[in-house]
C-alpha cells in the first residue's frame, strides 16, 4: 500500500493549479500533434522540448506537460485517420480501417467518439498496468549492477527495431552512428578530448535536442516537399453526434482486452504501439467471428485499435521509467527530457525523485479525463485546424523548431547544426535506416560507456565480467533473439499487416 | 541497382576506419592507463560501424528513388532557404527573417505568394510578442530596432 501513499502524493503535484492548466494545455497541443499528418508524436515532443526549457519550468511541470502531449497525441492519431483515411502517426494506422468507412457512411461523429472512448478505456487501463508494474519492476532493477545495465542497452537497441522491423543490421548501424556522436567532446572521466577538432561548441559533445529537433522536423519538411504533399487532401464532414449508452456498452468487451494486450506490447521490448494496434485488431476480429463486419465500419472496429495503441503508449512508459530504457521514438524523446533536467532515469528515481515520478503517473491519469473531455466536445475544433493545408502548416512548424533551438543558446552555430542533421535525417530516411536508434545511441552513449568503466573497473579489466551473471546472461540472449527474430518472423508479420493497410 | 546502399556502406566504412584510427591517437589521460581508456569504447564503436556497413555494402537493399528534376531543385531550394534564414536572423530581426523564411517555404510548397508572406508575417508577429513580452525571451529585433521601446 505504499504504493497508494505516493500516488496520493502524485495526486497533490498533479493537482496543482498551475500544473493542472500546462497539462491541459498539453492535452490540447498533443491532439493537435497528433492529428496533423506530418508531425508524429516524437516529432511533436521535440519541438515542444525547448520551450519547455525556455519557459523556464519547473522539472515535473515541464514532465507533466509533456505526458501530457504524449498522451495526447495518441489520441489525436486517429482523427485524421477516420476523417482523411491518412494516419496522423502510425500507431493510428489501423484505425483507418473501420473509421474512415464508418465515416463515409455518414457517422463520422460516432466513430470520432467511439474511438475517444476507446482511447480513455485503453491508457487508463494501461495506467493501472503501469502503476502495479512500475514499482516492482523498479524493485527488482535496483539489483542491476554495471555490467546489466551494459547488456540491457544492449538489448535496448537489438529491439529497437521491433519485430516488425526490416532489416536489424541497418538498425544496429543507426545505432552505431547515434552512439558515434555521442561520444564527440571532453571525456567526461578522463578529461581527454575526442573529435573535437578544436572547435569550441563541441567541447560539451552535441546537444541532442539539437539533434531531434533537427532529424525529425526538418527532415519531414523535406519529405513533404519531395511528396508535393503541401496541398492536403480531401476530408469527410462530421455529421451531428448521436450516441446511446448501448453503441458504448457494446464496444466495451473489445476495448477491454484491446487495453490490456496494447499495455502488454507497450512494455515488451521491440513491439510497441503499432504492433500493440495491429494485435488487438486482428485478435479481436478472431474473438468476435463471423459476428464482425471488420473493414466495413465496425465501431468495434475503431474501438479495438485505439484502445491498443493507447494502452501501449502508457505501456511504454514503464521500462522508460524503471530502467531509463525507451522503447519508442516518443519515449526517448521523453528521456531526453529527463536527462537535460538532470534527473538520471532508473530505478533511483523511483526513491529519488519519487515525486516526479508519481506526479508525471498521477499526471496521465488526469491528463486522460482531460483529453476525453477535450475531445467529444471539442473535436470540431480540431477538425477546423486540421483542414490547414500542410503548404502553410509546415513553413510555421519550421519557424517554432529555430525559435525553440534559438532561444536555448542564442547561437545560430546550434541552427546551421540543426539543419544539417535534418539533411543527414532525410538522406537516413531515403536509405530506409531508422532515426530512433540514432537518437537512442545520442541519448544512452555516456550511460553505456560509463557503465563499462564501472564494470571493469570492478573486474580488474577481466571482459568476461559483461556476461559474469545469470540476469546478464539472459539479457544478452534476450538482445539476440531480438536481432534474430525479426529475420524469421519479420516478413510474415509485414506482409500481414501489409495486406490490411489501406492504399 | 542497389547503389544507394553500397555507396552509404563505403561511406560509413571510411567513417569507421578514420573514427577507429582517430580514437587511437587519443593522448594518454593524467590518471594513467586504465582498462578502459577514453579510447575502448569508440574502439567498439568502430569495429561494430565497420562491420554493419560492410554487411550494407554486400547485402544492400533495393534502392528508393532520389528525388530528380524540378523536385530536386525545390528541395535544394528549401535548404538554402533554411541557411539564409540562420544567416540573416540576427542582422535582419525575427519578423522581417521569419516572413521571408515561412513565405518563401509556403509559396514554394504550392500556396498562393501574397497568401504565403502573408502567413508569414503574421506567424512572425505573433511568435515575436509572445516570446519578447509574454516569456520574457530575446528574438532579435534587427533593422526593426528602430520601434524598440526602451
Amino acid at each position: 500500500m505504499e504504493t497508494m501513499g505516493f500516488l496520493l502524493d502524485g495526486f497533490g503535484v498533479a493537482l496543482q493549479p498551475h500544473n493542472l492548466m500546462f497539462a491541459l494545455m498539453g492535452a490540447f497541443l498533443g491532439t493537435l500533434i497528433g492529428a496533423l499528418p506530418g508531425l508524429g508524436p516524437a516529432n511533436g515532443v521535440a519541438i515542444l522540448i525547448p520551450l519547455a526549457f525556455t519557459l523556464g519550468l519547473r522539472p515535473e511541470t515541464a514532465l507533466i506537460m509533456l505526458t501530457a502531449v504524449y498522451a495526447g497525441a495518441m489520441y489525436g492519431g486517429r482523427i485524421s485517420s477516420i476523417l482523411l483515411n491518412i494516419p496522423g502517426d502510425e500507431p493510428a494506422m489501423m484505425t483507418c480501417l473501420d473509421g474512415y468507412p464508418m465515416a463515409r457512411k455518414g457517422k463520422a461523429a460516432e466513430a470520432l467518439a467511439i474511438s475517444a472512448i476507446a482511447s480513455f478505456i485503453g491508457s487508463l487501463i494501461a495506467t493501472i498496468g503501469l502503476i502495479l508494474l512500475a514499482p516492482m519492476l523498479a524493485k527488482f532493477a535496483l539489483t542491476f549492477g554495471a555490467a546489466e545495465y551494459f547488456a540491457l542497452f544492449v538489448l535496448a537497441f537489438a529491439t529497437l527495431g521491433g519485430i516488425t522491423g526490416k532489416n536489424p543490421v541497418k538498425t544496429i548501424l543507426a545505432a552505431a552512428i547515434g552512439l558515434i556522436i555521442a561520444t564527440v567532446g571532453i571525456d567526461m572521466s578522463t578529461g581527454v578530448q575526442r573529435f573535437t577538432f578544436g572547435t569550441l561548441e563541441l567541447y560539451e559533445g552535441v546537444d541532442f535536442i539539437i539533434a531531434i529537433v533537427g532529424l525529425f522536423a526538418i527532415s519531414e519538411l523535406l519529405v513533404f516537399i519531395e511528396e508535393k504533399a503541401g496541398a492536403g487532401r480531401e476530408m469527410i464532414k462530421v455529421n451531428k453526434l448521436k450516441l446511446n449508452w448501448r453503441d458504448i456498452a457494446s464496444v466495451f468487451p473489445t476495448t477491454v482486452r484491446g487495453g490490456v494486450i496494447g499495455f502488454i506490447s507497450g512494455v515488451l521490448p521491440g513491439a510497441g504501439a503499432s504492433l500493440g494496434s495491429f494485435i488487438s485488431y486482428t485478435l479481436e476480429k478472431k474473438v468476435l467471428g463471423s459476428k464482425n463486419t471488420f473493414g466495413e465500419g465496425d465501431p468495434r472496429g475503431v474501438a479495438a485499435p485505439e484502445a491498443g495503441n493507447n494502452g501501449a503508449a502508457s505501456g511504454a512508459l514503464v521500462p522508460m521509467l524503471t530502467l531509463g530504457v525507451p522503447g519508442s521514438g516518443t519515449t526517448a524523446v521523453l528521456l531526453a527530457m529527463l536527462i537535460s533536467l538532470n534527473i538520471t532515469p532508473g530505478p533511483l528515481m523511483f526513491t529519488q525523485n519519487a515525486d516526479i515520478v508519481w506526479g508525471v503517473i498521477a499526471a496521465l491519469l488526469i491528463g486522460n479525463f482531460l483529453l476525453l473531455l477535450l475531445n467529444i466536445p471539442l473535436v470540431g475544433v480540431f477538425v477546423k485546424l486540421l483542414s490547414v493545408p500542410p503548404m502553410y502548416l509546415l513553413p510555421v512548424v519550421t519557424m517554432i523548431a529555430f525559435v525553440g533551438i534559438y532561444s536555448i543558446s542564442h547561437s545560430t552555430f546550434d541552427l546551421y547544426f540543426m539543419v544539417a542533421f535534418g539533411v543527414g535525417g532525410y538522406v537516413l530516411r531515403k536509405l530506409e535506416i531508422p532515426l530512433v536508434p540514432v537518437i537512442l545511441g545520442l541519448l544512452l552513449g555516456p550511460e553505456m560507456e560509463k557503465n563499462l568503466r564501472h564494470a571493469m573497473q570492478i573486474s580488474d579489466g577481466d571482459w568476461t565480467i559483461l556476461w559474469g551473471s545469470g540476469l546478464a546472461v539472459t539479457l544478452w540472449v534476450i538482445a539476440i533473439i531480438g536481432l534474430v527474430l525479426p529475420v524469421i518472423v519479420g516478413p510474415v508479420l509485414r506482409r500481414r499487416m501489409k495486406a490490411k493497410q489501406p492504399d | 541497382m542497389r547503389l544507394n546502399d553500397r555507396i552509404f556502406g563505403l561511406l560509413m566504412f571510411v567513417l569507421a576506419v578514420a573514427y577507429g584510427w582517430g580514437a587511437q591517437q587519443f593522448p594518454e589521460p593524467f590518471s594513467g592507463t586504465e582498462a578502459v581508456g577514453p579510447e575502448t569504447f569508440p574502439t567498439i564503436l568502430a569495429v561494430v560501424l565497420a562491420l554493419s556497413s560492410v554487411y550494407l555494402m554486400v547485402r544492400p537493399d533495393p534502392n528508393n528513388g532520389w528525388p530528380l528534376g524540378r523536385t530536386a531543385v525545390e528541395m535544394l531550394i528549401s535548404i538554402a532557404v533554411l541557411i539564409v534564414y540562420t544567416l540573416v536572423l540576427e542582422p535582419l530581426g525575427f519578423i522581417v527573417a521569419t516572413t521571408l523564411m515561412v513565405g518563401t517555404l509556403c509559396w514554394r510548397m504550392g500556396a498562393p505568394v501574397v497568401r504565403s508572406y502573408i502567413t508569414g508575417l503574421i506567424g512572425g508577429i505573433v511568435v515575436f510578442l509572445l516570446f519578447n513580452y509574454v516569456l520574457e525571451l530575446s528574438l532579435p529585433w534587427g533593422v526593426l530596432s528602430f520601434l524598440e521601446v526602451h
